[in-house]
């Protein structure tokens, strides 16, 4: 602005300054609101040049990340799906490498309504609220169009509610006994204990040398205690047990037992996390480590003095006088992959499409032979076929042998005794609480 | 009084719309949102349904909950009352700029620019019972029968907890100590030629003329103690047993068992909580000009 003679008169007259000060106010506000509006226009330019180039973008949130034994395939299963729809579709990860930080991520997104276009969840009980949620895409149309012969028999019961099928079944679970076969051997064991009174004889011989038996944890969602107490349940109770719930003898019994195997642990068992037992175990300071097939990746590039070598799998030992058969094993659907709902069809396309390819079973045996894990979608893999990880192997034909399969305790209880559980173990474990309040802790849970 | 013009209030309403459209955005709704949901029963997914006071009642039957209250007390008393009084010595000590003290006033601050959960797996390794710091000093200095898995134990979990954090003043020392060099030096002059020693200058000068900044300290200390949530989590994950537990968790918690109705009756009773602390603590050290 030009200012003339004639003007700064006036502009004096008006009161100088103080007016310079209020009219800078007003332009500045008024220069904000410009400004808002502009990076609001610049923002919807770019979303329409988006559009123009017509590429769909799948957000997929995954934890199958950084150390996972699953990263590395899976990493370049999503590089060459994103090269074979280049300008088509375009799959970004976003990397939760913590599976708990991952789960509360998703509940949170789930509740404010900015549900993942793909994303990676739990199954059994915890998986209902997300079926009841209503904002989960029916694949129901997708699976009926051949797609769903690629599955084994029967897993796809597993998601579906209500008559629709809302999610991908896809990593199947084992919890098998891994033991350090040096160190059974370092107490005169040259073979697992096929029963729990030969274990506890074991473990007393392991202790009088030195060796701590079995790695146990209550800390997060001790995963490795409740396997153990997965294993204890039904091998007292049966594999009908949960149908009982918790008023069937065999969880008392189990807690009772779960007071014995503490004696035999580590002293920090008592908070420890999955990552403090996995430690144990791969630096050789415990024998036995109950878990599942992902792990065995750890063991081939963690395990300390090559330890891979010395570790074998066996079913966990049976309860004399129990329900359970030997050989009985605790399997289940590990995880489900879910897609939201969308509006626009060819996002829903690209989505499946997506999950097909994940499905594929060529990719599927990709990831199992590098990962070591398994997968509830058919494919060639046959054990001891060359292709086959040892350890891998070795759990597939436990698998097929095993006179039942049924889910662990967390997956078969309600959300809440599966969060009470590491806090009821530690009073148990630590004496505050009897196996019968142990009991008690849990129903109370339930009803809360 | 100059009568504000239209144009003026104008420009007034534009300034302030957006803090008041953000506080209410991010602060009114949210809390509104809360209060109403702390009286529905409602698993996050689906549509809340109305339930009275259920929730509530809930919470406050459920001894877990109380435990929380309990803890989130402890906090705030170690917060409050050991924290912060530590802060106002350290910073009485190094307004005095004895040797090395701009190296102690860093070292003091340092711990608050790392994250508390990188902190946090410091101290679990600290306490670690296999291989923990303090049990192998415990054991050199021959004090091995107190060698003990300190946060699975139940009596020790919560206070080694609570311990690492009391020490951690650096944050309010830093704000004291701006506080006692904003001070006039003629104050401190005319109380040594009146021969006063120097914990008299400190007690009858400095701390009451950093009254008011002491009592910001406790407000904050004290809120802390309230939302402690992070160094939990990552230790203990409020146990063993749920000895550790303190209501964020709890809320938290409940939120991962889809109960979302009984993690807002929580928060509720959170805020309610929080503003009868802060209203307390202001009351206590309100000063003559405020």
């Amino acid at each position: 602005m030009i200012y003339s003679a004639d003007s700064a008169d006036k502009y004096k007259e008006r009161g100088g300054l103080k007016m310079l000060k209020r009219n800078f106010a007003k332009v500045l506000a008024v220069v904000m609101i410009l400004s808002t509006m502009l990076i609001g226009l610049t923002s919807c330019g770019k979303s329409a040049e988006t559009q123009a180039q017509k590429e769909i973008e799948i957000k997929f949130p995954s934890f199958w990340v950084a150390k996972d034994s699953k990263a590395k395939v899976m990493s370049e299963l999503i590089n060459q799906f994103n090269e074979q729809n280049k300008g088509k579709i375009k799959v970004v990860v976003e990397e939760i490498a913590d599976y708990d930080a991952y789960e509360d991520k998703m509940k949170s997104n789930i509740a404010a309504g900015t549900m993942p276009d793909v994303f990676i969840f739990k199954t059994g009980a915890m998986a209902e609220p997300y079926y009841k949620s209503g904002k989960l895409m029916d694949l129901t149309q997708y699976y009926n169009d051949g797609w769903k012969n690629d599955f084994l028999p029967g897993v796809l019961d597993s998601v579906t509610y209500n008559g629709q099928m809302l999610a991908v079944p896809y990593e199947y679970g084992v919890a098998p006994a891994l033991y350090n076969k040096k160190l059974l051997a370092e107490a005169g064991y040259d073979h697992f204990p096929k029963t729990y009174t030969e274990f506890f004889d074991m473990c007393e011989k392991m202790k009088a040398k030195n060796i701590v038996p079995a790695a146990q944890m209550t800390g997060a969602n001790a995963w490795t205690s409740m396997l153990w107490y997965s294993q204890l349940v039904v091998a007292i109770g049966g594999p009908d047990v949960y149908k009982n719930g918790l008023d069937d003898p065999a969880f008392l019994e189990a807690a009772k037992m779960m007071q014995k195997l503490f004696k035999y642990t580590t002293g920090d068992a008592v908070g420890a996390t999955a990552a403090v037992t996995a430690g144990h175990f791969l630096n050789e300071r415990v024998a036995i480590l109950l878990n599942g097939p992902w792990f065995i990746g750890r063991i081939k590039n963690e395990g300390i003095n090559n330890m891979y070598d010395n570790v074998e799998v066996a079913p966990a030992p049976l309860y004399e006088g129990g329900k359970g058969s030997e050989g009985g094993y605790i399997g289940f659907v590990q995880s489900n992959i879910g897609a939201a709902k969308q509006t626009d069809k060819n996002k829903e396309k690209a989505v499946v499409e997506f999950l097909k390819y994940l499905t594929k079973p060529e990719n599927v045996e990709k990831l199992s032979v590098d990962s070591g894990s398994l997968f509830v979608v058919k494919t060639n893999l046959k054990p001891k076929d060359g292709k086959v990880e040892r350890l891998q192997g070795e759990m597939i034909e436990q698998m097929n042998k095993a006179p039942y399969l049924v889910p662990h305790f967390q997956l078969m209880v309600s959300p809440s005794v599966g969060t009470e559980f590491p806090q009821a173990l530690s009073s148990l474990v630590l004496g505050e609480k009897t196996p019968e309040q142990f009991i008690e802790a849990l129903k109370a849970a339930d009803k809360k | 009084m100059r009568k504000i013009s239209i144009s003026d209030k104008i420009g007034m309403i534009l300034f302030l719309a957006p803090a008041v459209i953000l506080f209410t955005v991010f602060f009114v709704y949210p809390v509104g949102f809360i209060l109403v949901t702390s009286f529905t029963e409602w698993d996050g997914m689906s549509s809340p349904v109305f339930v009275g006071l259920r929730n509530y009642t809930t919470i406050f039957k459920d001894p877990i909950f109380r435990l929380a209250i309990r803890n989130n007390i402890g906090w705030v008393i170690a917060g409050g009352f050991i924290q912060v009084p530590l802060a106002v010595i350290v910073a009485l000590m190094l307004s005095k700029k004895p040797f090395g003290w701009k190296a102690l006033r860093t070292i003091y601050y340092f711990p608050n620019v790392i994250s508390t959960v990188s902190l946090s797996m410091m101290w679990m390794a600290v306490y670690n019972s296999e291989y923990g710091i303090l049990n192998g000093l415990l054991k050199i200095l021959g004090l091995g029968h107190l060698q003990r898995n300190w946060l699975g134990d139940l009596h020790t979990a919560f206070y080694s907890v609570v311990l690492y954090g009391v020490f951690y003043i650096g944050y309010f020392m830093i704000i004291l100590l701006a506080d006692i060099s904003s001070i006039p030096k003629s104050y401190y002059e005319a109380a040594s030629i009146d021969g006063a020693t120097k914990i008299q200058q400190d007690f009858y000068i400095t701390l009451p003329m950093i009254k008011g900044t002491i009592g910001t300290c406790m407000t904050v200390a004290m809120v802390y103690g309230l939302r402690q949530f992070e160094q939990t989590y990552v230790m203990t994950n409020g146990g063993p047993a749920n000895k550790t537990m303190v209501m964020v968790l709890y809320l938290f918690k409940k939120i991962g068992d889809f109960k979302y109705g009984i993690a807002d009756a929580s928060a509720v009773v959170l805020l309610l909580i929080g503003s009868l602390v802060i209203l307390t603590v202001k009351r206590i050290f309100r000063t003559e000009n405020n």
